[in-house]
């Protein structure tokens, strides 16, 4: 039992005090010391004592008494002992002053410790002991120099003091010159083998620092050897396990640290390693309590940043990021704002900010991490990110670019790259997205349904639809689809329709045959894209099902519902499609999309007051801000424009106004809005502004091709009709020809219509007609077009006959061409005795009689014509039987002229025989006489004279005939030309009767277009004013009505009027199909009025 | 089962390719295929090779539908001009010309005994029953009109009587309509049994299966051929696949398949037990406005072939098998 004794003065006696038996009032020993004037190494001993059992309260008593100024006085000459003392408290204050964590009281601790310590240097300056004790101080007080230089002096007096060995390599550590302080401490160690454990620590702590592991873990193993308890050492060595980073080392390292913990509870570094385990295994309760203590038991800045990250990551994966953020926050500012040093509370300030919102914030966060590690792929990713959220799309595709060009094996940068290039380049983004697939592939990773969502909806939406089915397949894996996607389950058994919806009945005879019909959430999407996808591949029937199994788990997805309420749409079926609508609008009656499509059904219903009612509610669903609201708005104004005409020219301005505000409304919401610029064009049209509209509907027409979801065949008919006003029909043929076979399979009969007001309009006849009757067998209970046929062939028929020249065939064509308009006017003045077609029935009447009237007309011409012909044919064949005569007359005369050369010939001989045997007889003669030979001669002249007149007389009479010929052909000339005359003359009524009927044509087809429904008054006065026999002059008399007929100088111009350009504004996302529809337009406008 | 191109023609015509029908074989021929066109003629040909054997003319307007007589020896052929020409066959005499107006004439087909020439009666939503011995107007079936407070142009028109057809014992007759109702008649009693739906679209085509009188298929504008039990009333079926508008809808004679024509210019072949489109052809480029199974018989010909006409004034055959 170790003791001390304090010897009693002036006495051999002594005092024997045992040391752990110190009375607990530390006042009983400092009596009997004073009493005794024991020597003051006494006083030290026992207040070590006291400290060493933990009695710091006594300590401090004794020791306090032991320097105070009586004791100066006292043991003056006692040096040594005093300064000890004095070291004693300025080393308990250093420590105390180290040891605090509250600023203020720090820093008196260390006023304290500073005032013991000089007070030592007064008493003996070169007392190593003090200036080492100062050089601790000032090492704890972070004054690195100067403690250095307390140290200094010691060591140049003294090179082997060991506290000042110590103390220096402490400096170096801090310095961060761990050779230096290497070499110090191993000095130390020489010159004092014995010395405590903490000398080995050091040299631990160097040689780890220097990169020496094993050479440190030996260190620190000796200190434990030497003190098992060492909690610095344990912690080291824990560190050293934990990044050994193998589950064994981990263990180990855990266990240190926990060692650690129970030996000294306040050790910062051990507490947040615990921390650190703690966060990964999850105890979050621990890490705080754990944390907090850290940061109350140290100082040290990177310490403490530790900890506040730890505490940060908790919170952060707690979900509390408002916490988790301040605390991030702190770690930063423990690290003096220097990312270099300690990164990760910058990433996760950025990923808290990113979470809360403060995308700018957490921008600047990244970048301080990317400052660090530039190549670090999350960080890049986080950024790429970041930059998308701020739209700064450039930048994000150059930080995703770099992440995957730094890890090209990093699947989640490449889903990110993909997620990025969707919008701008879907095929490099369907790349991005394939390498993602193959990379988690090969990884053996399962590829995510995101993914593959993606890749098949950039399928779809390129229009490989065989691979999008087959990606959609894999997203969404087994299931009940696959059995109808593979035919496996006949769909046909399960009567699947859209009429049908309500009816869960299917999916419960599923159920109950053995069928799951689970969907799980996550797929839904991806049903839906495949219904979509079906829907599009015409595959009606599985997208209905698929969509009704949607509805049948989530029976609040509108999506699906307006798929069905569209497909309904598509069918025609209306009332059902408004009904689906509607159950949408019960899930969300605020839903703009369903009011939308509710407003266009309703168009299309001809509920015009309601569709108008719908898309403002859409409108206002949106604030204002759904371009679609808008635009059907804007649509709706210009339907109502185009059928206020009629009636009021300033309703029309109106509207056309409030239709080109809408537009430009969203032209400056989304400066790309086609369907809006369209609009717009339309608008420009309308005011005759053709150049400008022609521009914009170009470049519409351009932007609009290439995507399988943009559809816009009206901007190609607009364009059509530009031209057609443009005058330029042969382009506009081309334009409406091509919008046909691109858009409509050729079935859409209206623009069959605007081509044959344009081949009208070219004077084309027979185009006209053809593309007439196509349209009439495409849409036979259409009884306008067989109108505008009967009057094209009226037209063509009356035009031929006013032709100068023209050929008996035409003619007949002509007449049957007649006879085909007398008849379809008569059907179809028959037929709308039945039914209301909104053809006035006397009007076809008088456009029978016009047509009756042509026909006779006509066969008095073919009559006429067939008369020419068969009189150029006789006057052929007399021409021809001249030739014949005269052919024959040659012959004759040849035949003639040879016997007469045969008879001379003949003559001669004869004449030469007499000659001869004239010349005999005159030889004879001679003989006797020669007087007969002359007379004989005559003879032969007299012959020849007689010839000559007769023919002579013949061609006479030829010509004789011919003249007759002549004058018989003047005669026809005669007829010919009384006949023109008549012509002339029929002409005239001709073309009478034609401005007379063509103005009666556009009137009917006004009429034709006009609400059937409108009151029969109207009709009744209309048809009334329409009085065949009325002239011309009354029809602006009865177009009060009818603003243009007076106005429509070029006479047949406005035949086809249903087809006036620019009335097929733009059909929407699905189609609007708004036009033609112009029924109770007005009826509607009065109502507004009332 | 499946179709493999035979014989193309282009430009069969001069113009579109509205209607075609089969001619049954007679003892002396065997079953001719007969054209209708825009171009206002009417054209026969000669299977397989497709030789024309005559052009008819005396059409105006342009041919719209045909119809052959099941003994072979007669067929009719109609134009928008509403006129019904009654023609013998080989010599190409014209036996009667039919019009009843105000009626239109759309589709036309024979009582599969031949007494009787039903004729889709267009706006006058009725069918008209032509007695083929005496060619006289014998019945008309009219399909009821809807009970609209007002009749608006959209109802109206609808009502609209496009397509007919006979089912194979000759009792039931089916006509379809602009609005996409079909209308079951009991000819005997020239009684209306029940209207089947499912279209909201014209129904420019029907056919009943030849092995099942109660079959009925119909195509529509809705892109949908509808398979129908006529006597049920009830929809047993609806196969999509066509983008656009289907034109024609005919039965395979051993009734396993149906070929269908559409406006996007494919034809194709539907297998019944699948219920599904087991090949398309796309030879045309424009829409396919008729398709047409020969029917079995002649001499000795068992091959079955499928006829196509098109808007792009082309006549195909096939070999269906």
């Amino acid at each position: 039992m170790a003791s001390v004794y304090i010897p009693v003065q002036n006495s051999e006696e002594e005092v024997r005090v045992v040391l752990d038996q110190l009375p607990r009032d530390a006042s009983d020993i400092l009596d009997i010391l004073k009493a005794e004037q024991a020597p003051l190494d006494l006083w030290l001993i026992i207040a070590r004592e006291y400290f060493k059992q933990g009695k710091i309260e006594q300590f401090r008593q004794i020791l306090e008494e032991g320097s105070s100024s009586d004791i100066d006085e006292y043991y003056a000459d006692v040096k040594y002992e005093r300064i000890a003392i004095l070291n004693a408290l300025g080393a308990y204050y250093s420590y105390l002053g180290k040891t605090e964590t509250k600023h203020r009281e720090k820093e008196e601790q260390f006023i304290l410790a500073t005032r013991y310590y000089n007070k030592a240097s007064r008493i003996d300056m070169h007392e190593p002991s003090t200036w080492v004790g100062k050089g601790q101080l000032l090492l704890a007080k972070g004054e690195i120099d100067n403690a250095l230089q307390a140290f200094k002096i010691v060591l140049d007096t003294a090179p082997d003091n060991v506290p000042a060995l110590l103390g220096q390599a402490s400096v170096e550590f801090n310095r961060g010159r761990f050779s230096e302080s290497l070499n110090l401490y191993k000095r130390a160690l020489q010159v004092f083998p014995g010395c405590p454990a903490a000398v080995r620590l050091g040299i631990g702590l160097c040689r780890y620092k220097l990169g020496q592991l094993d050479k440190a873990r030996q260190a620190f193993d000796r200190v434990l050897q030497a003190n098992p308890d060492n909690v610095e050492a344990l912690v080291a060595l824990g560190i050293m396990d934990l990044q050994a980073n193998d589950s064994i080392g981990m263990r180990k390292g855990m266990d240190r640290m926990q060692q650690a913990f129970e030996i000294y509870p306040y050790c910062a570094s051990a507490l947040n390693y615990l921390a650190n385990h703690f966060f990964f295994t999850g105890q979050h309760f621990l890490v705080e309590q754990l944390t907090e203590t850290a940061l109350a038991v140290t100082t040290h800045g990177p310490t403490k940043s530790h900890s506040f990250y730890n505490l940060a990551r908790s919170y952060h994966s707690k979900g509390d990021f408002e916490k988790a953020g301040m605390y991030y926050m702190a770690a930063i500012k423990e690290t003096n704002n220097k990312p270099q040093e300690f990164v990760f509370p910058y990433f996760g300030l950025g990923q808290v900010q990113l979470k809360l919102g403060e995308l700018k914030g957490s921008v600047f966060n990244f970048e301080k991490v990317l400052e660090v590690y530039p190549d670090n792929c999350e960080t890049l990713k986080a950024l790429g990110h970041l930059y998308t959220q701020l739209g700064q799309n450039d930048k994000a595709l150059e930080y995703m670019r770099k992440a995957t060009k730094l890890d090209p094996r990093d699947a989640q940068a490449f889903v990110g790259l993909g997620e990025l290039l969707i919008s701008s380049d879907t095929g490099a983004a369907l790349d991005a997205f394939k390498m993602a697939r193959t990379l988690m592939k090969k990884g053996g990773q399962e590829v995510p349904i995101e993914v593959l969502n993606d890749i098949g909806a950039l399928h779809f939406e390129r229009e490989e639809f065989e691979s999008a089915l087959d990606n959609f397949k894999e997203a969404l894996g087994d299931g009940i689809w696959i059995s109808f996607l593979d035919e496996k389950e006949n769909l046909e058994q399960t009567g699947v329709t859209v009429l049908g919806y309500k009816d869960t009945g299917i999916f419960h005879r599923l159920i109950e045959s053995g069928h799951s019909v689970d969907v799980p959430w996550n797929k839904v999407t991806t049903l839906f894209n495949l219904a979509r996808l079906l829907e599009q591949l015409h595959k009606t029937e599985a997208a209905t099902f698929l969509y009704r199994l949607i509805l049948f788990k989530y029976p609040g997805y509108i999506d699906a519902y307006l798929r069905l309420a569209a497909s309904a749409k598509a069918q025609n079926n209306l009332p059902l499609a408004i009904e689906l609508v509607n159950e949408a609008l019960k899930v969300d009656d605020k839903n703009p999309n369903a009011l939308s499509l509710l407003g266009e059904l309703e168009l299309k219903n001809d509920d015009w007051v309601k569709a108008k009612e719908t898309f403002r509610a859409a409108n206002d669903a949106t604030d204002g801000k759904d371009s679609y609201a808008i635009l059907s708005l804007g649509n709706w104004n210009y339907f109502a424009a185009m059928r206020n005409e009629k009636r009021n020219p300033k309703l029309e301005a109106t509207h056309l106004e409030k239709a080109k505000e809408l537009y430009t409304k969203v032209l400056t919401q989304h400066n790309s809005n086609m369907y809006a610029a369209n609009g717009s064009g339309i608008v420009l049209a309308e005011k005759g502004q053709f150049d400008i509209a022609k521009d914009v509907f170009t470049q519409v027409q351009e932007a609009a091709s290439g995507s399988v979801f943009l559809q816009m065949p009206d901007v190609w008919v607009n364009l059509a009709h530009v031209y057609f006003a443009q005058g330029n029909f042969a382009l506009a043929v081309k334009m409406y020809q091509n919008c046909l076979r691109k858009f409509f399979n050729n079935t859409d009969s209206q623009i069959l219509l605007y081509l044959a007001r344009t081949h009208y309009e070219a004077e084309q006849w027979q185009e006209c007609k053809k593309t007439l009757l196509r349209a009439i067998h495409l849409t036979p209970s259409n009884y306008t077009f067989r109108f505008d046929l009967g009057a094209v062939m009226q037209k063509s028929s009356s035009s031929t006959l006013q032709k100068k020249k023209r050929t008996a065939d035409e003619v007949r064509s002509t007449v049957a061409e007649a006879e085909n308009a007398v008849r379809v006017f008569t059907q179809l003045s028959a037929a709308s005795d039945l039914h209301v077609h909104g053809f006035d029935s006397k009007k076809i009447q008088t456009h029978v009689q016009y047509c009756s009237h042509l026909l006779e007309a006509a066969k008095v011409h073919r009559e006429a014509a067939e008369q020419e012909e068969l009189q150029n044919r006789q006057r052929l064949q007399v021409a021809r039987q001249a030739a014949l005569a005269e052919e024959a007359r040659r012959k004759a005369e040849e035949q003639r002229k040879y016997q007469l050369e045969k008879r001379k010939q003949e003559e001669e001989l004869r004449r030469l025989k007499q000659e001869e045997e004239k010349i005999q007889r005159i030889k004879e003669q001679w003989k006797s006489s020669t007087p007969g030979s002359h007379k004989r001669k005559d003879r032969v002249e007299d012959d020849d004279g007689e010839g000559k007149p007769s023919e002579r007389r013949r061609k006479k009479g030829g010509k004789r005939r011919k003249k007759d010929k002549s004058s018989r052909a003047r005669h026809y000339e005669d007829d010919e030309e009384e006949a023109a005359t008549m012509d002339d003359h029929n002409e005239v009524e001709d073309e009478d009767a034609n401005t007379n009927y063509n103005r009666e044509d556009e009137m009917t087809n006004q009429e034709a277009e006009e609400p059937v429904d409108d009151d029969a008054h109207d009709l009744l006065a209309a048809a009334g004013l329409e009085d065949p026999d009325v002239d011309d002059d009354e029809v602006p008399a009865s177009g009060v009505r009818r603003r243009r007929a007076p106005s429509s100088s070029d006479e047949e111009g406005e035949l086809m009027e249903e087809s006036q350009p620019n009335s097929n504004p733009q059909r929407e996302k699905e189609e609007s199909n708004g036009d033609g529809e112009d029924a109770n337009v007005e009826e509607e406008e009065e109502e507004e009025a009332n | 089962m499946k179709l493999a191109g035979l014989k193309s023609i282009e430009n069969a015509h001069e113009d579109s390719v509205w209607a075609a029908t089969w001619v049954p074989a007679t003892e002396d021929r065997p079953a001719l295929l007969l054209t209708g066109s825009l171009d206002e003629t009417v054209k026969l040909w000669r299977p397989d090779e497709l030789d024309l054997v005559r052009t008819n003319t005396g059409h105006s307007l342009g041919v719209a539908a045909l119809a052959a007589h099941p003994s072979g020896i007669i067929a009719a052929s109609s134009s928008l001009d509403s006129f019904v020409r009654v023609f013998d066959v080989d010599t190409n005499a014209t036996i009667a010309v039919l019009e009843a107006p105000p009626s239109e004439v759309w589709g036309m087909q024979f009582e599969p005994k031949g007494t009787i020439l039903a004729v889709a009666g267009g706006s006058s939503a009725s069918v008209k029953l032509w007695d083929t011995s005496s060619w006289r107007l014998i019945s008309t079936l009219s399909i009821p009109r809807p009970e609209a407070p007002k009749p608006s142009e959209k109802t109206s028109s609808k009502k609209f009587v496009l397509s007919v057809a006979w089912a194979p014992n000759g009792k039931r007759l089916a006509c379809g309509s602009m609005d996409g109702t079909i209308c079951v008649f009991d000819v005997d009693r020239s009684k209306l049994l029940h209207q089947l739906e499912g279209h909201n679209m014209p129904v420019r085509s029907l056919v009943f299966s030849p092995v099942d009188p109660r079959i009925l298929f119909s195509g529509s504008d809705d892109g949908h051929v509808n398979m129908h039990d006529a006597e049920g009333k009830t929809l047993l079926g609806s196969m999509s696949g066509h983008t656009s508008w289907v034109l024609s809808v005919d039965a395979s004679p051993d009734g396993g398949a149906i070929a269908t024509g559409s406006s996007d210019r494919t034809v194709r072949l539907w297998d019944l037990k699948m219920r599904a489109a087991i090949q398309t052809m796309s030879n045309h480029n424009d829409q396919v406005w008729s398709v047409a199974f020969r029917p079995p018989g002649g001499t000795g010909v068992r091959a079955g072939r499928l006829a196509s006409v098109s808007d792009d004034k082309s006549v195909s055959l096939y070999d269906y098998s």
